[in-house]
């Protein structure tokens, strides 16, 4: 039902990067507005906000932003709904969703404070792990 | 015929089954085969010249010294002509030839048993099969190693030796590693006929080191010549005879010998197995790291076994200049003490006196504050005894950019010298030793400090008779030894020639002098020094082709600390010290420090200098890191991470150079590649590994010395043998091992 609705809306072309970019926002939209249903199924109000995964689908979406090739935004795209079809319709389980969606975002929290600044590479990686 | 049809199939297949093709040729009969004479004379007439077959390369890639070119003699292996040293058996012969054969009771390393017969090859012009590991081998000998008599001489062995062998492969621990299984596989017949009941034997106590399930023992003796030969300590023997023979010790005694472990290795079988490894782990999930021992100056060469993030063993690596094929008990065994006690995250101590832990960002700020604050000359630091040349050069890049000169490792002393490098190496190198003839041991119990040193020693004096004399306080040796005395009084009276032994020195061709590095901490030692150098004038002792002033230390780190230049200022900085950096110093007195010092404490271990510390940082331990250690002759070696690191400790140089960066003066290396060269600005000889770097002066620079020499009569400078620093104290085989097996 829902998932045969969403996966006809990626036709395979788009003309040019700027209708590219319209599918990504649109895509961007219809994911944030099935947040709530899959914070329903799989019971994540406890372990993360509705805004938390916004920032985590804005993020994911913002990794590719070096690509130019309308085709391979197409591409990213319709693996991208694919995707969300695959969350909405619960064939991934929650344990799914919290390892690749919730943990180990720490780079969303920019920690930019005083303490931070003009420090070398060295000794940030040395905070984090012995092995770099 | 139907063969022809398949081969016309095959030959409209592919270029890859025309090799199949060739396999089937059409039966067709020839002329020699329908009468034998015919073929033979066809045979004979037909033979096109051979070509020589290619020289064979030895087995393991071993090299071959001849060491006087004219007595060779050449033997044939198989056909293949080999040019042997004379005296050489004909099973070192084969191995020169390249043919591997198989032996339980022989060994390298120690004498011919020959009672396992597994040996036996044909000799031509012999009437039996003969023992190859105690033929020697004759000019001229035609030695066939693969001949039906050879393999059913091997196949009889193997059957005789499986027939009161117990069926215990999936109980025991050599499952996997186990000579009898390897040899049985390959040269063993594929059936047995064994109906009777098979004998067992009772199992006898070695110790809390070697298990000994003595059913699975196919006497092949190795353990008792090793006993005897390699670690001086006749404690095993063969009892009874026949069927009925047992190897035990005939009292109920404990193997208490430093290098029983080693039988554990030399065990062909099952027999004699690792008490504390039994029932851990197979050899084929182990992975193998060869590094480096750190609980002794010796640097033996080993392979830490481990699975996953845990060390299971520990196994000795051949290396002919340095341990050979041993390895002494403390290094052995004391692996578990890297999963005891371990420091895992940084931790500050709190107002009412307890450790809280804390982020890397606040340890190392908070440490950062008060050294900025503390006075130059009140910063003291001290490496431990397990540091690596990495980690010391970098604390002492950080106190000298702090203003501080008073860094040290532990163990050279109040005062070190590290200006001349033979007064802190052994200049005659650990090979070398076996060329002297008379040794003097000043102040050094070699069997408990260096016990590789030891059974050098034992077998230069079982190969040459040589004479040892001793002066300190009494002890046992495995090899006969004279007491000289206990102090410094008897040093005197060999230098002025007034004591029988001196006479023993002058007459000997390579006189060796070996001098503990327990006398670093007297107060005197430049006096004894310079009376242990005016008996090597004497004795002539240093020459260009032999120098046998030797200086046997006692902790991995000494060397490469002296020879980066850990030497400290002022000999009491300690009593005056606000900021103390202790990394992995552990045998520190810590009495001096005064009350309101700020200690911050850098290791593995939570040992003893914890108790005062206040800021605890954690590191890697010697099996975790990549690090240059420098054993006492001199000889730069590398340890390679075996297993990951514990908790959130991180490497020492790493630390330090986060911390100079959090304190403002930031060091300029920031890869172990960087930290290697500036090393190499600084001592250049820790770079390159496995080489061995001479003291280039002698005693003609030492300056004279005018102190007067204190008569105390020196100490031991280990009391326990098994627990001498934080790993080992921190092991419960070793605290087993010392509570069972110290001489009381």
């Amino acid at each position: 039902m829902a998932f045969t609705l969403r996966s006809v809306k990626v036709p395979p072309n788009s003309a040019s990067l700027e209708e590219a970019r319209g599918r990504v926002f649109d895509f961007f939209r219809q994911a944030c507005r099935s947040i709530p249903t899959i914070m329903d199924i799989y019971n994540l109000d406890d372990v993360v906000t509705k805004s938390q995964l916004r920032s985590t689908i804005a993020s994911e979406i913002r990794k590719n932003t070096h690509v130019t090739n309308p085709k391979v935004i197409d591409m990213l795209l319709f693996k991208g709904m694919e995707e969300l079809n695959n969350i909405v319709e619960h064939a991934k389980q929650r344990h799914h969703i919290i390892g690749q969606y919730v943990l180990g975002r720490q780079g969303l929290a920019q920690d930019l404070d005083t303490k931070d600044e003009g420090v070398s590479d060295f000794l940030k990686n040395f905070y984090k792990s012995n092995y770099f | 015929m139907g063969l022809g049809s398949l081969a016309s199939r095959t030959l409209t297949s592919s270029r890859i089954l025309s090799s199949q093709y060739s396999r089937f040729r059409p039966i067709v009969t020839k002329p020699g085969l329908q009468s034998p004479d015919a073929s033979s004379a066809a045979a004979a007439a037909a033979q096109p010249e051979p070509t020589p077959p290619p020289p064979r390369k030895p087995v393991g890639g071993a090299r071959v010294e001849l060491t006087n070119p004219d007595d060779t003699i050449e033997v044939f292996v198989d056909g293949f002509p080999v040019k042997i040293p004379k005296g050489m058996t004909v099973l070192q012969a084969c191995e020169i030839a390249g043919v591997d054969i198989p032996r339980f009771c022989y060994h390298s390393r120690l004498s011919i048993a020959g009672n396992c017969r597994m040996c036996l090859v044909e000799v031509e012009k012999s009437p039996k099969p003969v023992a190859s590991c105690a033929m020697p081998a004759l000019p001229g000998m035609k030695i066939k190693t693969d001949t039906a008599l050879a393999k059913k001489a091997r196949e009889g062995v193997m059957e005789f030796l499986l027939m009161n062998h117990p069926l215990d492969c999936p109980i025991c621990d050599q499952g996997g590693e186990c000579d009898l299984q390897d040899q049985s596989m390959a040269f063993g017949s594929d059936r047995g006929r064994f109906t009777e009941m098979k004998r067992s034997v009772v199992d006898k106590n070695l110790g809390p080191l070697v298990k000994t399930v003595m059913t699975r023992c196919i006497q092949c003796t190795r353990c008792v010549r090793f006993a005897t030969e390699v670690a001086g300590v006749q404690d095993l023997g063969m009892l009874g005879r026949g069927s009925g023979e047992e190897i035990g010790t005939y009292v109920e005694k404990l193997m208490t010998s430093e290098l029983s472990g080693n039988v554990i290795d030399i065990c062909p079988v099952g027999a004699l197995t690792s008490k504390p490894f039994a029932f851990k782990a197979r050899n084929w999930e182990l992975k193998g790291t060869e590094t480096i021992d750190v609980t002794d100056a010796v640097g033996s060469n080993i392979r830490i076994d481990s699975r996953g993030p845990e060390v299971m063993r520990i196994i000795p690596r051949l290396n002919e200049d340095i341990n050979e094929e041993w390895i002494s008990d403390k290094t052995r065994f004391c692996y578990d003490g890297l999963k005891r006690q371990r420091l895992n995250d940084p931790m500050i101590r709190d107002a009412n006196g307890r450790f809280k832990a804390v982020s890397w960002r606040d340890a190392l700020a908070v440490v950062a504050e008060v050294a900025l604050k503390v006075k130059p000359e009140e910063i003291v630091g001290v490496a431990g005894k397990l540091s690596d040349a990495e980690s010391m050069m970098a604390l002492k890049d950080l106190l000298n950019n702090m203003g501080s000169n008073n860094v040290w490792c532990e163990g050279t002393g109040t005062n070190p010298n590290a200006d001349l490098r033979y007064r802190y190496l052994m200049n005659s190198s650990i090979a070398g030793l076996e060329k002297a003839d008379v040794f003097l041991l000043v102040g050094t119990q070699p069997r408990v400090e260096a016990a590789m040193v030891n059974a050098r020693i034992r077998k230069t004096v079982r190969a040459s008779n040589a004479k040892v004399g001793y002066i300190g306080p009494p002890t046992d040796f495995n090899y006969d030894c004279q007491h000289l005395g206990t102090g410094p009084q008897t040093i005197l009276e060999i230098a002025e020639g007034r004591h029988p032994f001196s006479s023993a020195i002058a007459n000997a061709k390579n006189p060796a002098i070996i001098v503990g590095a327990g006398l670093f901490e007297r107060d005197d030692k430049d006096a004894i020094f310079a009376a242990v150098e005016a008996i090597a004038k004497k004795g002539n002792v240093i020459r260009p082709d032999w120098n046998g002033f030797n200086v046997l230390l006692l902790n991995a780190s000494q060397a490469a600390a002296l020879d980066l230049g850990l030497v400290p200022e002022s000999s009491n900085s300690i009593d005056s010290a606000k900021f103390l950096y202790l990394m992995g110093a552990d045998d520190l007195n810590l009495d001096k420090v005064p009350a309101d010092a700020f200690v911050v404490y850098q290791g593995h271990h939570g040992d003893r200098s914890v108790y005062r510390a206040n800021v605890i940082l954690p590191s890697a331990a010697f099996s975790e890191k990549e690090g240059t250690y420098e054993n006492t002759e001199g000889c730069t070696q590398q340890t390679l991470p075996a297993v990951p690191t514990v908790g959130d400790a991180r490497d020492d140089w790493k630390i330090i150079r986060a911390l100079s960066e959090v304190a403002g003066i930031r060091l300029p290396y920031d890869t172990l590649a960087a930290i290697r060269s500036r090393m190499s600005t600084v001592a250049p000889n820790l770079l390159r590994t496995d080489e061995k770097e001479l003291a280039a002066f002698g005693p003609t620079l030492s300056p004279d010395c005018t102190q007067k020499i204190d008569s105390t009569p020196f100490k031991a400078a280990v009391e326990n043998f098994y627990m001498t620093d934080s790993i080992t104290r921190a092991s419960k085989i070793m605290a087993q091992c010392s509570a069972m097996l110290l001489k009381k």
